[in-house]
């Protein structure tokens, strides 16, 4: 009689917990997407004894796992896995042995014998369930470019599974540490901070083109805010145009076009778009507003902007021709900075309430927003990572201007810059 | 065979002609270089000449400017004899101010403004640069907007007072170049302005 009554208790709980465990399962998968892929990567194997060959090992592990960690594609799995099963061996892997501990991708990392000074690095991706080898690289590289090396593979395994790489590329940012506000280059994870452009006036609002080839940017010359094309592998710097105020240039990510905000016609900020290479200037709001902060949709049919047509500075979306425009922000007094998702199905932007900015995520599909930031501060020029999941953002929650990024759903904050102030910044394809 | 002779001797004498004149054209090509150096000279030596003469002609100038600025010179004269640089570390223009989030010309600016538009019509030559300006609590790019309607305002008062809109250019540095660091409403109220610069007399 008890353990029927036991059972019926249990069925009933069962069947509760049924009903009410998908509907939790929904709110997870909406938040956070894909489940990351549970990844295996022992330590590299190396093929010679020399004390160096184990630090290149140490170092670009390191490096791939950072890079895996962040990726929120993939999920490594803790080291301390690894002491349960047998140690690996390259030439015969015990796939049962990394199922037992759920990894579904086992990441196999060489370090050959090199002859002369360089890095030699090989990778391979097995797929555990299957045992099949599923890809491999080998990398030759000057020690100065381990972390490249480290990268690269770790985009390679990316492109593999889907994603946009992200690993290699590059963030354009505006920073005053040498005494004027100068445009910087840096990875992803804030290291490599280059400097750009050398003189004495004020370089400003920069954005890579998709091919990452060139930078449109606001330069203070000629006693106006001209907008110019900077080529930074060749060295060489065109005008667009130098008459007025120009800046917030965006690419189209077809690469057509360009975008920007200028004051050529009448002093008033309106919206233009060029050629990609600065030609056949076009304007496309016409009205006494301001009309302002361009960004593209990833198909480049539509871009967001910032008017103040309706009285306050609001979020609205046009055509790529200037047509069809319709408000998008809502409920506040004060929106710029529009940032149109890789994914295409959210914008990111500034709202600002009570002197505070904070970054919100508006999801066009559903038309709810979220709150990406939460600080009493302001957090403002939001720019999407090339794969839709980070973005980058200046906040001065520090006291000073600091570069700072963060997942779509508020986790992973980190703080990339240290020196001076360092604001504006444009994250490449 | 008269043939062969006769080929023979005309190809002998082609040769010789040419052969003759090898060692003719060497000379000939030879002298230029030697009488070069003799052009050469007498340039260098005209050229101590020419500057002499032209320190002569800068003391005259010297001269001549002292012997002008014993009589008294006009403030257009005086203000015209100045660098920009020099004029614009006086900052002969005031800088007017604004509200929070607004570009229109406040009632204690329009004064400034009549007073510049003065000023302006005494030195009738001068070209001015209109730079706007905002407060940090602006976004970066709204400010840089809203700092080019404030220096458009400006520009549309100078006009109404009969000012040639060709003298005067806009610019707009948003948020960028505050004029005080600090981060409360004094700051504020100063960072706010336009700010103007002369960039042709």
């Amino acid at each position: 009689m008890k353990t029927k009554r036991i059972m019926l208790y249990g069925t009933f709980l069962f069947l509760a917990a049924l009903i009410l465990y998908p509907q939790q399962e929904v709110v997870m998968s909406l938040k956070d997407g894909m489940p990351a892929i549970p990844l295996a990567m022992p330590e590299f194997i190396i093929h010679s004894s020399t004390p160096e060959a184990k630090s290149i090992a140490r170092q670009l592990h390191q490096i791939i796992s950072e890079d895996f960690k962040y990726s929120r594609v993939f999920q490594l799995l803790p080291k301390s896995h690894y002491s349960w099963i047998r140690p690996l061996n390259p030439k015969k892997i015990f796939f049962k042995d990394w199922e037992s501990i759920q990894a579904n991708v086992l990441f196999v990392g060489e370090i050959p014998e090199s002859e002369d000074d360089n890095i030699l690095f090989e990778g391979k991706i097995y797929d555990v369930k299957s045992g099949h080898f599923i890809f491999g690289k080998r990398y030759q590289g000057e020690k100065n470019l381990l972390r490249l090396v480290a990268h690269k593979m770790a985009d390679e395994v990316m492109k593999i599974y889907g994603e946009k790489p992200l690993f290699t590329s590059k963030i354009v940012f505006v920073s005053n540490r040498d005494g004027n506000d100068e445009l910087y280059t840096m990875d992803y994870d804030g290291q490599n901070q280059t400097r750009l452009t050398f003189n004495r006036i004020k370089d400003y609002m920069p954005a890579w083109s998709p091919d990452g080839r060139k930078i449109a940017y606001t330069s203070y010359r000629k006693n106006s805010a001209g907008l110019y094309i900077l080529f930074p592998y060749d060295q060489r710097r065109d005008e667009v145009i130098s008459k007025g105020t120009n800046y917030a240039p965006s690419w189209s990510p077809d690469g057509k076009k360009l975008a920007f905000c200028s004051t050529q016609d009448e002093s008033n900020p309106e919206i233009y778009v060029a050629t990609s290479y600065g030609k056949n200037i076009r304007r496309l709001t016409i009205n006494d507003a301001i009309d302002t902060a361009p960004s593209w949709s990833p198909t480049s049919r539509e871009i967001a902007f910032t008017s103040d047509r309706g009285g306050t500075p609001q979020i609205y979306v046009m055509d790529a021709e200037g047509s069809n425009v319709r408000r998008k922000s809502f409920g506040g007094s004060y929106f710029d900075a529009p940032a149109w998702s890789p994914t295409g199905d959210m914008i990111a932007y500034v709202s600002r309430v009570d002197q505070i900015f904070d970054i919100y995520i508006l999801n066009l599909r559903t038309n709810q927003t979220h709150k990406l930031t939460e600080s009493n501060a302001r957090n403002e020029s939001p720019c999407w990572a090339p794969d839709g999941r980070h973005l980058i953002f200046s906040s001065n929650i520090s006291g000073s201007i600091q570069l700072y990024t963060i997942d779509y759903d508020g986790a992973n904050l980190r703080c990339l810059t240290t020196k001076g102030t360092n604001k504006l910044p444009d994250w490449s394809n | 065979m008269k043939k062969i002779i006769i080929l023979s001797l005309s190809i002998f004498l082609i040769f010789a002609y040419f052969i003759s004149c090898k060692p003719k054209q060497a000379p000939e090509f030879t002298p230029p270089p030697a009488p070069a150096p003799q052009e050469q000279t007498p340039v260098v030596k005209e050229q101590p000449k020419i500057e002499k003469v032209e320190k002569v002609e800068e003391a005259e100038k010297k001269l001549i400017d002292i012997q002008f600025a014993e009589p008294e010179l006009s403030e257009e004269e005086i203000f015209l004899n100045k660098s920009l640089e020099e004029i614009n570390q006086e900052s002969p223009i005031q800088m007017i101010h604004f509200d929070f989030d607004k570009f229109f010309i406040r009632e204690d600016a329009k004064p400034v403004l009549e007073a510049t538009a003065e000023w302006l019509k005494q030195y009738s030559t001068v070209k001015i640069l209109l730079e706007g300006y905002c407060d940090e609590r602006g976004t970066e790019e709204y400010n840089l907007a809203l700092g080019e309607k404030r220096a458009k305002s400006t520009f549309d008062y100078l006009v109404s007072l009969g000012i040639a809109p060709n003298r005067m250019i806009t610019v707009s540095y948003g948020k960028s170049q505050p004029l005080d660091q600090g981060h409360n409403e004094i700051a504020w109220q100063k960072n706010r302005r336009t700010q103007f610069t002369i960039i042709g007399k």
